[in-house]
């Protein structure tokens, strides 16, 4: 049966932690949201380590509160332990993490979407795609109920055609316990999409009671915990979207209450574990045909490619506070059940240790996101948006970034409205969706602080400064929260260019804290100001130098950057382009010439005839190319 | 089209060809720059003669320049032409003080597309911009590519590779500060840090001035032993400088020898005969040769005519274009073999070089060549020295202020931040480095991951 006549605004498939923030904002926009996923019990689940945040990845939350996403509030209210990674180092390499209930994160975001207007939300598996004259039109499900839509995001993360492995015993499935999406694969394949396999991969989960801390050393978290949400630019309005109906909320006071994480070692007896069954283990005897992260590896390649390491590091987590149950970050293996046993009580505190579930490996469909827009949007799909892990990341916090960015662009399209791109210079999220669609990966693509070539300007605290102009152009945020941001960039550049200028003994404050020996307190109007205020504007004081130097860079590259390559152009019949570069173009097809610049091959002399054809175009008013 | 430009120079006359060069200049900052270099306020389409000093004050040349305001000049900018003596080592100082002064080094065909950009030429004059973009750019890279297959190539592979290293060193403590790495060791980054400066500074030193320009046309005599290469540069020297036997394998390391061409320096280069089947000891010699041949301008392959066609190792074949290689017949006073034909259309000489016969017509195919060769890359050679220059020099700066951050304990990411622009600097000279190649370096170092 068809579901209604009147087809969604938009349709998102898949309630992980990109479907979660797709559906928010393309709702939150004023779009009629649908919701699809196959177990509304597991929405926003947590399917590795219930931890959010950590370098880069941290950033990234925090981008993701300065556009109006969930996750960062979230965490926040659920988080059961937090801490500033690089305390040591810099502002602009300090991440917040922080360890979730899983369980609490979870609830709260199924209640989230379930009081949010304009969403609906609904249990049932897409099975397949509906196309009209090269369109997605809506989808099929399990149940045989179509759906209708104008824009479709698909966000089904290791659940296209998920194969589990423990050892040599192999299970369908996205996720321990879940189900895997076949039909939807050959959906995309029909529509042209191509696909390619990953691979990756999770620890064994244990049972608390059974682990013996005496002797483990203790991982606190930091007493005054640094948190994802800018708290500071919201009012009641914006608090959490759960309370404001009166409705009971899950949750708690950020930081209260924190819990311990624990660290042990492998032994010499797990490496001897480790290397005897080595032929049993899913990645070492060739069942696997995805490729895994070089970042996450298994503890099988750690002892094989590392073999004069020692030991490894490991952490144990709890996974919540109504929980027993704890994670092993580290040991993350595709042996089988009885050697991961063995394994497990060869580690020191976990002797007696009882397994709650094994670890595994999973492989899945993703499909090479060099085939999107920046929008996200597919190039051989019109309407359709992809999200999450199926474009070839790993992460919640990169899944959600995309989700976001998806909802809103699908929103957007829905009103005929250009897409809201974020620029690699604004922010992580931009440097994400820029290497994704001119790149593509052929790994788990996961985020570093070191893939941005402006990383001096992502500390976390500029989240919503950067990204106001996106926050207010597609009023992503409440009214009044934009005036408070507004307020505070204008309070920041007033304090910034007070301390520059005004005198103190021995120069000006700017001159004095460069020297960092400031022989007075700083003025008390200053030190009046919000924290928030302070650490940005002494910030950019401080590091004025770097910071310039980047800004310098930026707008050398910004005229390129604002020059856009007209979809209609032939690469491959442009006079002049060099063979090698007329390929790569046509391949990755940039939609502007900054895009192009920063394909490997294409050189000065290429981007200057792509600039005098285009100009050639403009001028004649025409299409592009030259008759 | 929003178009905010930078101040750009260039030679806009081919180097080392006629008596007076050409250096242009346009951009924003062109007026600014006849006040500062002259002294002058710039008056529009006046030639006026002055001394050129440079940034120190130096006294460079005595030169002409013209001052056009925009937009009624070539390009619609401010631009600057300055006309020096033919000498290029006058352009090349007069290029790199611009550089110095805050230009930037044009790329292939820049003025035009400004020009056209700017409105000052029409839309049927788009393809001819977008030709000579093309043609103005190959030539450039294979120019560059020369220089880069030589030592500066061996060298720019060398440093790019210890800076990643070093750089993977820095990055795995801010990307993953909740590892299980190794304490971090600054005292043993900086130690190759200043090796790396060290090494940078000394490239400078050694690319400052275009090989080509300064030291001549490098030309490769090669061939199968006993063919009689010995016997032809001695010819060409015009005494006995190298030993010359019946014994095939006589030359077993290469010699070198300067001598002119009608207007060119030549460096004459004789090395060891190769064949296909070598024994170690000729293999080294061998060896040596190839590595001659990676480097040279023009090719003297001498065969001898009373035997069959040698095969060339591929290494040597791939270099052999019909513009930089003469098949040079030897031993016409002998009986000669059937003639095999050669792989490519190369010019042909043939030449006794026991009594002299044919070497004269070797000499003036050896000009010809040489003539065309310099013209087509002279001025991009020009250009491309001084822009390496400038990278290396800027990649130098940029590590030494690493360095010192280091031993001041500054944070991490600045002293990150600091080697990134170096790499960037040496990017500008071999291609751009990938962000990827660091993280490929710092899994295969370090053991990532929980
Ligand atoms: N008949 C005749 N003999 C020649 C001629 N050129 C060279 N030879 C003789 O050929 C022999 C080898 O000459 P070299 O000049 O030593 O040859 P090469 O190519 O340098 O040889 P290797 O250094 O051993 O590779 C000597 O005995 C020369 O005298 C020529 O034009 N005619
Ligand atoms: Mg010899």
């Amino acid at each position: 049966m068809i579901y209604s006549k009147t087809p969604f605004d938009v349709i998102v498939c898949g309630a992980g932690h990109a479907g979660v923030e797709a559906c928010l904002a393309a709702s939150r926009m004023g779009a009629t949201t649908l919701l699809l996923t196959g177990n509304i019990d597991t929405i926003a689940q947590m399917s590795c380590n219930p931890a959010i945040g950590g370098q880069a990845k941290g950033q990234i939350v925090r981008e993701i509160d300065a556009l109006g996403g969930e996750m960062a509030i979230n965490t926040d209210v659920t988080g059961i332990q937090f801490r500033l990674l690089n305390e040591s180092k810099g502002p602009a390499v300090q991440s917040p993490r922080a360890q979730c209930d899983k369980k609490a994160y979870q609830l709260r975001l199924k209640h989230t979407l379930e009081l949010q207007p304009n969403l609906q939300v609904f249990q049932a598996t897409v099975t397949g795609l509906i196309f009209e004259a090269g369109k997605v039109v809506g989808c099929r499900t399990n149940l045989d109920v179509e759906f209708y839509g104008r824009t479709v995001i698909i966000t089904t993360g290791t659940f296209l055609r998920g194969l589990m492995h423990v050892g040599q015993n192999k299970n369908e499935g996205g996720r321990l316990g879940d189900f895997s999406a076949k039909t939807l694969s050959a959906s995309l394949l029909e529509a042209g999409i191509e696909l390619q396999r990953l691979k990756t991969g999770t620890p064994p989960r244990i049972l608390g009671r059974s682990i013996n801390f005496s002797g483990l050393q203790e991982q606190k978290g930091d007493p005054e915990p640094t948190l994802f949400a800018f708290h500071d630019t919201r009012g009641a309005e914006d608090l959490f979207h759960v309370e404001l109906t009166g409705e009971r909320r899950l949750g708690w006071t950020p930081g209260t209450e924190q819990v311990s994480c624990w660290m042990t070692y492998t032994t010499p007896e797990s490496e001897r574990i480790v290397r005897e069954n080595l032929h049993k283990s899913a990645m070492y005897s060739g069942e696997i045909a995805g490729v895994g992260p070089r970042y996450c590896p298994s503890i099988e390649d750690k002892f094989v490619r590392f073999a004069d390491k020692p030991r490894h590091l490991l952490f144990l987590e709890p996974e919540g506070r109504n929980t027993n149950e704890y994670y092993i970050n580290g040991l993350s293996t595709s042996l089988p059940f009885d050697v991961q046993l063995d394994l497990v009580h060869s580690i020191p505190g976990l002797e007696h240790a009882q397994l709650l579930r094994p670890a595994y490996a999973v492989e899945y469909d993703f499909a090479p996101p060099t085939q999107m827009f920046p929008s996200l949007e597919s190039r051989k799909v019109e309407n359709l948006f992809l999200a999450g892990q199926i474009n070839g990341t790993s992460g919640y916090e990169e899944a959600a970034a995309q989700g976001l960015v998806a909802g809103v662009n699908a929103a957007r399209k829905v009103r005929g409205e250009p897409p809201m791109i974020i620029q690699r210079h604004e922010g992580y999220i931009g440097v994400l969706i820029d290497d994704l669609v001119t790149k593509g990966t052929i790994e788990p693509y996961r985020m570093f602080t070191s893939r941005a070539e402006h990383r001096l300007l992502f500390n976390h605290g500029s989240a919503e400064l950067r990204l106001y102009e996106h926050s207010n152009n597609h009023k992503l945020l409440s009214y009044n929260r934009l005036s408070r941001i507004s307020a505070k960039i204008k309070a920041v550049e007033y304090w910034r260019a007070f301390l520059e200028t005004t005198k103190s003994i021995g120069g000006t404050w700017a001159e004095l804290i460069r020297r960092s020996d400031p022989k007075t307190e700083l003025p008390a109007e200053f030190l009046g100001q919000t924290k928030e205020i302070k650490a940005e504007t002494l910030y950019r004081v401080k590091y004025r130098g770097y910071l310039e130097r980047e800004y310098r860079q930026i707008e050398k590259l910004k005229d390129v950057e604002k020059i856009n390559i007209p979809s209609s152009i032939d690469f491959l019949a442009i006079p002049g382009l060099r063979r090698e570069s007329a390929l790569k173009l046509h391949q990755f097809k940039p939609q502007n010439l900054g895009q192009a610049s920063r394909i490997s091959g294409v050189n000065p002399a290429d981007i200057s005839i792509l600039m005098v054809l285009i100009a050639a175009g403009k001028r004649s008013r025409g299409s592009p190319g030259i008759a | 089209m929003s178009f905010s430009p930078d101040t750009i120079a260039a030679l806009a006359t081919p180097a080392g060809t006629s008596a007076i060069a050409v250096v242009r200049a346009s951009g924003p900052q062109v007026a600014g720059l006849v006040s500062g270099i002259f002294a002058e306020t710039p008056l529009p389409r006046m030639a006026r003669h002055a001394d050129y000093r440079d940034a120190r004050g130096q006294l460079v040349d005595d030169v002409l320049f013209t001052f056009f305001a925009a937009p009624n000049s070539f390009t619609g900018e401010d631009t600057l032409e300055i006309s020096c003596h033919g000498n290029p080592f006058i352009a090349q100082k007069i290029l790199e003080d611009l550089l110095a002064r805050g230009c930037r080094t044009a790329e292939a065909g820049e003025f035009s597309k400004r020009a056209f950009l700017n409105g000052r030429m029409d839309l049927s004059q788009a393809e001819a911009v977008m030709d000579l973009i093309h043609a103005r750019s190959e030539r450039a890279l294979a120019a560059a590519n020369q220089q880069l297959r030589g030592s500066l190539g061996r060298h720019m592979g060398l440093l790019i590779s210890q800076l990643v290293n070093i750089l993977a060193m820095v990055e795995a403590y801010i990307d993953f500060p909740d590892e299980d790495l190794p304490a971090e060791d600054r005292q043993s980054v900086l130690s190759e840090l200043k090796e790396l400066a060290a090494a940078t500074k000394q490239l400078i030193a050694t690319s400052h001035y275009g090989e080509l320009l300064r030291e001549g046309i490098k030309t490769v005599i090669f061939g199968e032993p006993n063919a009689g290469k010995s016997s032809l540069l001695n010819r060409l020297v015009g005494r006995e400088r190298a030993l010359v036997s019946a014994e095939p394998g006589t030359t077993r390391d290469y010699l070198e020898e300067r001598i002119l061409a009608g207007p060119h320096a030549l460096r004459l280069i004789d090395t060891a005969g190769f064949n296909l089947a070598p024994t170690p000891l000729e293999q080294r010699g061998i060896e040596k040769t190839l590595e001659q041949a990676a480097e040279a301008d023009l090719f003297l392959w001498v065969i001898d005519a009373t035997r069959p066609l040698p095969g060339l190792p591929p290494a040597v074949a791939a270099r052999l274009t019909t513009a930089n290689t003469i098949a040079v017949f030897n031993k016409t006073d002998l009986p000669p073999a059937p003639r095999g034909a050669l792989p490519q259309d190369f010019p042909v000489v043939t030449i006794c070089a026991l009594d002299g016969a044919g070497i004269e017509e070797l000499q003036t195919m050896i000009a010809r060549l040489a003539d065309s060769f310099q013209v087509e890359t002279g001025d991009e050679l020009i250009a491309i020295n001084v822009r390496h220059s400038h990278a290396l020099v800027q990649a130098q700066q940029a590590l030494e202020s690493a360095g010192q951050k280091l031993s001041d304990k500054t944070d991490t990411e600045l002293v990150a931040s600091d080697l990134r622009c170096a790499l960037e600097a040496f990017g500008e000279i071999s291609g751009k480095v990938d962000n990827e190649k660091i993280l490929d370096r710092l899994f295969a170092t370090f053991c990532i991951g929980k």
